[in-house]
């Protein structure tokens, strides 16, 4: 149920991000376009991570696999990118599928170690082009931009606008999870998840639909990443991103929305405001992280429960 | 035919025999007690009717079907819900929600309706949100809706956990201590709305530590020590029963050694 209020912060957060472009250097499109993707991402990694409470530290794993489907059948394959994209979904949904299943049942941190374990694998395969067509060390170049009937999406600006698109959709994607059955059984089953199975809550069933559906979303946010820079390499998903993605739920607020939106401007964005102060940046951001760990366990903007209709409690 | 029936039921932990081939019959709409002293093994075999422990040895049987073993969640969609011993909310979320994750097997959405939202999403939502209103009214929780369940004192936490396996629409419902640290005067209502749960037309079984409650509300009593059912029947012939006092206080004689 969204308030007014929210509706109306909603409003204003999503007015500036169609006004920015047309104010901001080369340069700073391209950082909000990443922005924006990453902020998919860390959206779906919250699915996981925040609202079903498992330990997942490989989510890069299905942002890559998303980015590196677009790449390989636009380049080795030769198919139009648009042709690609339910390509990019459902094979990271089969993935996460296979590597959750028998893992599932694990607690979180011994989920934790493997998910770091399949991601590290996971670089090392494409670093090391696998059946010929990851591309090695050095990955994918030269994509074609994508094209829809006759629109081409080659400028920076309307490749920002697509990775907005992409946001968007993701939005509407976890608002109706968060007001429905399956999205109240991941709350129950990471909050007590024997109380859970005892109302007859198939806790083994939602925990694999969390990683599916949140892999379905990455891989989306994978496709845009290709496209925004026409490539894609091994560095940008391995192990050291899905930790970035990981903090950024904890730092923001797990099962926050603003939340996650604020971390991931907290932990991207900030950073690169800062470039002129090359390394030390690091080190104010690195106790700026543990401070807000210490001061607010929950997040910058922790998540408030209580969603419920207002009928039920009106005569 | 009973509704629940344990037969020959064994469940042994390491070398520990918890539960010692246990028969027990519970017929439809009776309000049945199991009793014994600490460590007797009844809660042991309440993990083990709701599928939380699987029996070494035994049959459950439940309508006429066998569920031994089956997963905690399939025995809750037959019928069977439970609360706990030491009570297991979701203690971050509002009361309403709590009670609403009752309403999970009841309510007929798919997976997809977490994506994307029909016009059978709304109408299923908006029956499930409103059983919720009836439950927190049947219990006088309506006005705390909106609140953190973990929060709340711990009379409300016991209102809360009932009317949640009440939500699920149970055929039986199984108590694990209802009225462990309730004041007298919530002892009381809990008598009230145990009776009127049963009303409803719900099988009952609980434990109970607290003789005045099961003497008074139980139709049928279980006498349990060390995983053994030593003695059954009415609550009059248990309460003058020899073995079973023997099992509270100990034999009469064993002061003169």
């Amino acid at each position: 149920m969204m308030n007014t209020k929210n509706a109306l912060y909603y409003g204003i957060f999503f007015l500036v991000l169609i006004v920015l472009p047309f104010f901001l250097t080369s340069n700073w499109i391209s950082v909000m376009t990443t922005f924006l993707i990453y902020s998919v991402v860390s959206l779906s990694q919250d699915i996981v991570l925040g609202r079903a409470g498992m330990f997942d530290m490989g989510h890069a794993i299905f942002f890559g696999l998303g980015a590196y489907s677009t790449a390989i059948l636009n380049m080795v394959y030769g198919w139009p990118i648009v042709a690609t994209i339910p390509v990019a979904i459902i094979l990271p949904i089969i993935a996460s599928i296979l590597l959750a299943a028998p893992i599932i049942h694990l607690r979180g941190d011994y989920l934790l170690v493997t998910t770091i374990g399949f991601n590290i694998v996971f670089t090392q395969a494409l670093k090391n082009n696998v059946f010929g067509i990851t591309g090695g060390p050095n990955g994918i170049f030269g994509v074609e931009p994508l094209k829809i009937f006759s629109i081409t999406f080659a400028s920076q600006k309307s490749i920002y606008f697509l990775a907005f698109f992409v946001l968007l959709l993701t939005l509407a994607i976890i608002h109706n999870l968060e007001t429905s059955k399956p999205g109240r059984a991941l709350h129950y089953l990471n909050l007590d998840s024997l109380a859970s199975e005892c109302i007859g809550i198939n806790t083994r069933f939602y925990r694999l639909y969390a990683f599916a559906l949140s892999a379905a979303i990455a891989g989306l946010a994978g496709v845009v990443f290709t496209l925004q820079f026409s490539a894609v390499s091994p560095g940008a998903f391995n192990f050291i991103q899905s930790v970035l993605f990981f903090t950024i739920v904890l730092v923001g607020g797990p099962s926050s929305i603003p939340g996650v939106l604020l971390g991931t401007f907290f932990m991207f964005v900030v950073p690169e405001m800062f470039r002129q102060f090359a390394e030390a940046r690091y080190l104010v951001f690195g106790v700026a992280m543990i401070l807000i760990m210490i001061w607010r366990p929950k997040g910058i903007w922790p998540v408030k429960f209580g969603r419920i209709p207002n009928y039920i409690t009106k005569e | 035919m009973a509704l629940l029936e344990l037969d020959n039921v064994t469940k042994i932990f390491g070398g520990l025999v918890a539960v010692d081939s246990l028969s027990i019959s519970i017929e439809k709409g009776m309000i049945y007690g199991i009793i014994g002293p600490n460590g007797a093994g009844k809660t042991t075999v309440f993990n083990c009717i709701t599928g939380v422990y699987k029996p070494e040895k035994g049959k459950i049987i439940f309508k006429g079907k066998d569920i031994t073993g089956l997963s905690p969640h399939k025995i809750a969609n037959m019928g069977i819900t439970r609360t706990f011993q030491t009570i297991r909310l979701f203690g971050e979320m509002s009361v309403a929600e709590n009670i609403m994750s009752g309403r999970h097997s009841k309510s007929r959405q798919k997976w997809w309706h977490g994506i994307i939202h029909t016009p059978f999403y709304y109408k299923d939502e908006k029956e499930n949100w409103l059983k919720v209103r009836e439950y927190m009214e049947l219990f006088g929780l309506t006005h705390l809706a909106r609140m953190t369940a973990g929060s709340q004192p711990y009379g409300i936490q016991r209102k809360i956990e009932m009317a949640r396996a009440l939500a699920t629409e149970p055929e039986l419902l199984i108590l694990d201590e209802p009225a462990a640290g309730l004041n007298d005067k919530e002892r009381l209502e809990l008598l009230e709305t145990i009776r009127k749960i049963r009303d409803m037309g719900i099988t009952i079984l609980l434990i109970e530590h607290n003789m005045d409650l099961v003497m008074n509300i139980t139709e049928y009593i279980s006498v349990l020590n060390f995983g053994k059912k030593i003695a059954e029947g009415k609550p009059e012939e248990i309460q003058n029963n020899p073995v079973v006092i023997e099992a509270y206080l100990g034999k009469e004689d064993e002061d003169e050694f």
